[in-house]
């Protein structure tokens, strides 16, 4: 088991958000979380990055072995975690480059790796911005400083293909994204899958589940888990809305 | 302000005053001596300021009241090794630099053809030949407190630099100010006058370095007259040392349509205290100043900077970036003035402000007086912390928490960085201020 999330509780400036989730996610898997806004997706993503401001006030998770909770959030980075940010923050001044080296050299320090000079990186760095068809511009630009809604998407696309992540926790990356747009961030997503690599995808609609079609689907509902199945849950969802969930956990 | 001094009441005079006398009367008296006499009297009658006055709010200097200063020494230790070491842009081949040692000049002998464009003398042979000149450029004697120290340094200033800029010069000219001393309580009096001509333009950086134990109080002073359509980019950068003090005073006269860049570089020594009074006289005058303010450790920095508008359609824009961490203490005031009849008048202000410990602290006041209609002026302080956000996004990328802060707290400053139109200087001072940072180790490999 790559990830397992036990009976997971937190709270957010003093509210339960989550109020026990449980999931389990194998080598090579894609999940979806599907749900509609304030279901706590979001925070369930943020959470698993490791951001501070959130109080686990119960349960347990497990990353590759390891207590995922017990780590800081540079520490998941390096360990194989990644999160594609539902909102990518601006850094005007740190460089787009210097910041996806340092990430890079970072998790391979940590795995006892030599670090990549420049000239390797930039190889690199020009061969994943091909596929995810991004301008040589953003070279030279700050992170994702001035970028539209669109490019701050495919550049955590690209920031993922280039950390090659064990687990990548996507966070509405279709959200704002054009249809084009969306085939190639699909892409981008698709070309890391492997059987030793785990996808979970948080997103409000079916339709980037054409895209990237995933093993499972949950739909998160109120902090916890209600539903589980495969693909055609997602569909059953966007025919009958999250009231058919509800309904179903009522009756 | 409230004062509770009557106007005709002279202080008792402190022990630094005293000395301060005695060190004038025992000058030889040279073509200046009318003006310093009346600095002189000026400041006997005004007193040194104190923490009551306003531009000294944040800036209690009355530990050195008791002090009796001397004269700094004229000359250094191995003076020419210093200069090719100590030279900001040492990596610039085609730099100048010039040595001022507590503020005498070294100055080759074959002068006039060592440096194209820009007429190089010591204010000492020049007020012999020329004192009219020298006092058309010192600042006028003025009670403002902020001016204060400036009027001790005109009246006790023993030589200095004269630059006139004859030309459009593209080569940076650079003023290497050393201070040393050769025992305790001893001072120094930098004095700096850059000339621009008509249409001429040119780069000048100042650049102050403490050399050994015990380095002199610093009082410097620097006055800048653009002519006609001129362009003067000028730096001042004090790299005070643990322990030190320095206080500078910089006066920017501008003509018409002449444009001066400034940046003030603190470097968060032991205590900076710098002012910079500039008047806009004529219309299409305009100012872009920069000051770039870090303290660190225990270190207290303050910068005042006073601009008028004396003239319609003369612009100003000042950008101030204040980083404190430890316990230091970062001071920036501003202040804009436009004068009855200076309509169509453009004033910019923005200070932002990184606290980087809950111990340090950082005080900024923007300030208008308006005096004339049609006037377009804006100001904004903000004071913060490193951005959450920012900090988490970079985090989760696998960066050290003390790489991703200082990667933050250098883009703070990129923005006046930027700016720099010389790229050696550009390069010098952020290795300098990367050097100030936590962990500037790894800051030097992203560069």
């Amino acid at each position: 088991m790559l990830l397992k999330i036990s009976d997971l509780q937190v709270r957010v400036a003093g509210k339960d958000i989550l109020r026990g989730v449980g999931l389990e996610v194998k080598p090579g898997e894609v999940h979806a979380i599907m749900g509609p806004n304030g279901s706590g997706k979001s925070t369930l993503a943020q959470v698993l990055a490791g951001r501070e401001d959130y109080e686990v006030t119960g349960g347990s998770v497990t990353f590759d072995g390891r207590d995922l909770l017990a780590l800081a959030a540079e520490e998941r980075a390096r360990a194989g975690l990644f999160l594609g940010f539902q909102y990518p923050v601006e850094i005007p001044g740190v460089n787009n480059v210097y910041l996806l080296k340092a990430a890079l050299n970072a998790k391979r320090r940590a795995a006892g790796q030599p670090e990549v000079d420049a000239y390797e990186f930039l190889a690199l760095i020009k061969q994943k911005m091909k596929l995810m068809q991004m301008s040589e511009s953003f070279l030279s630009r700050g992170v994702n400083e001035g970028f539209s809604g669109g490019e701050k998407k495919r550049n955590e696309v690209l920031q993922m293909l280039v950390l090659e992540p064990k687990l990548a926790i996507l966070d509405e990356t279709d959200s704002g994204l054009d249809i084009d747009a969306l085939k190639v961030v699909s892409m981008g997503v698709n070309s890391l899958r492997d059987p030793n690599r785990s996808v979970v995808l948080v997103t409000h609609y079916q339709r980037l589940l054409d895209y990237i079609v995933p093993d499972h689907v949950h739909v998160l509902l109120g902090g916890r888990i209600l539903k589980s199945g495969d693909r055609s849950l997602a569909l059953e969802l966007e025919r009958r809305g999250y009231d058919w969930v509800l309904g179903a956990e009522a009756a | 302000m409230t004062s509770a001094s009557h106007p005709n009441a002279t202080p008792p005079l402190s022990a630094a005053l005293r000395g301060f006398e005695a060190q004038w009367l025992s000058r030889a008296a040279d073509p200046l001596a009318g003006l310093r006499e009346k600095a002189m009297t000026r400041i006997l009658k005004l007193g040194l300021p104190t923490p009551r006055d306003e531009t000294w709010r944040y800036t209690n200097l009355r530990h050195l009241a008791s002090h009796g200063f001397v004269d700094a020494p004229r000359s250094a230790h191995s003076e020419g090794e210093t200069t090719a070491s100590l030279s900001l842009l040492s990596a610039d081949a085609r730099a100048a630099t010039v040595l001022m040692v507590n503020g005498h000049p070294r100055l080759p002998t074959d002068m006039d053809a060592w440096f194209n464009g820009i007429e190089i003398r010591s204010l000492r042979d020049l007020s012999r030949l020329d004192p009219a000149l020298i006092a058309a450029h010192l600042e006028p004697l003025s009670d403002a407190d902020q001016a204060r120290w400036g009027l001790i340094n005109t009246a006790l200033f023993i030589d200095g630099l004269y630059l006139r800029i004859t030309a459009k010069v593209t080569t940076p000219l650079v003023i290497l100010h050393l201070l040393t001393s050769d025992g305790t309580d001893n001072i120094a009096f930098p004095r700096v006058i850059i000339d621009a001509a008509p249409g001429s333009r040119a780069t000048i950086v100042e650049h102050y370095v403490e050399q050994g134990a015990n380095p002199p109080l610093c009082n410097s002073a620097t006055h800048i007259a653009a002519g006609r359509e001129s362009q003067i980019e000028h730096y001042r950068v004090f790299a005070t040392s643990a322990g030190a003090e320095h206080i500078d005073s910089l006066n920017i006269r501008q003509d018409r349509n002449s444009h001066c860049k400034q940046f003030t570089i603190a470097l968060g020594g032991g205590l900076v205290r710098s002012t910079l009074e500039a008047d806009l006289q004529q219309p299409g005058a305009s100012l872009d100043s920069y000051s770039l303010l870090v303290g660190h450790e225990s270190r207290h920095v303050d910068c005042v900077n006073v601009v008028t508008h004396n003239a319609q359609h003369t612009a100003s824009k000042q950008t101030a970036r204040a980083i404190a961490s430890g316990t230091s203490r970062v001071v920036f005031n501003s202040k804009v003035v436009v004068s009855v009849g200076a309509a169509h008048a453009e004033s910019q202000q923005s200070c932002r402000g990184l606290l980087l410990s809950s111990s340090a602290e950082i005080d900024t006041r923007p300030q208008l007086e308006i005096h004339a209609d049609e006037v377009k002026c804006a100001h904004g302080a903000t004071i913060g912390r490193l951005d959450p956000d920012m900090l988490f996004y970079m985090l989760s990328r696998g960066l050290d928490r003390d790489t991703a802060q200082s990667l933050l707290v250098y883009a703070f400053l990129a923005d006046v960085l930027t700016d720099m139109s010389v790229p050696s200087a550009r390069s010098a001072i952020e290795d300098a201020l990367i050097a100030q940072l936590p962990d500037s180790q790894l800051l030097h490999k992203f560069r």
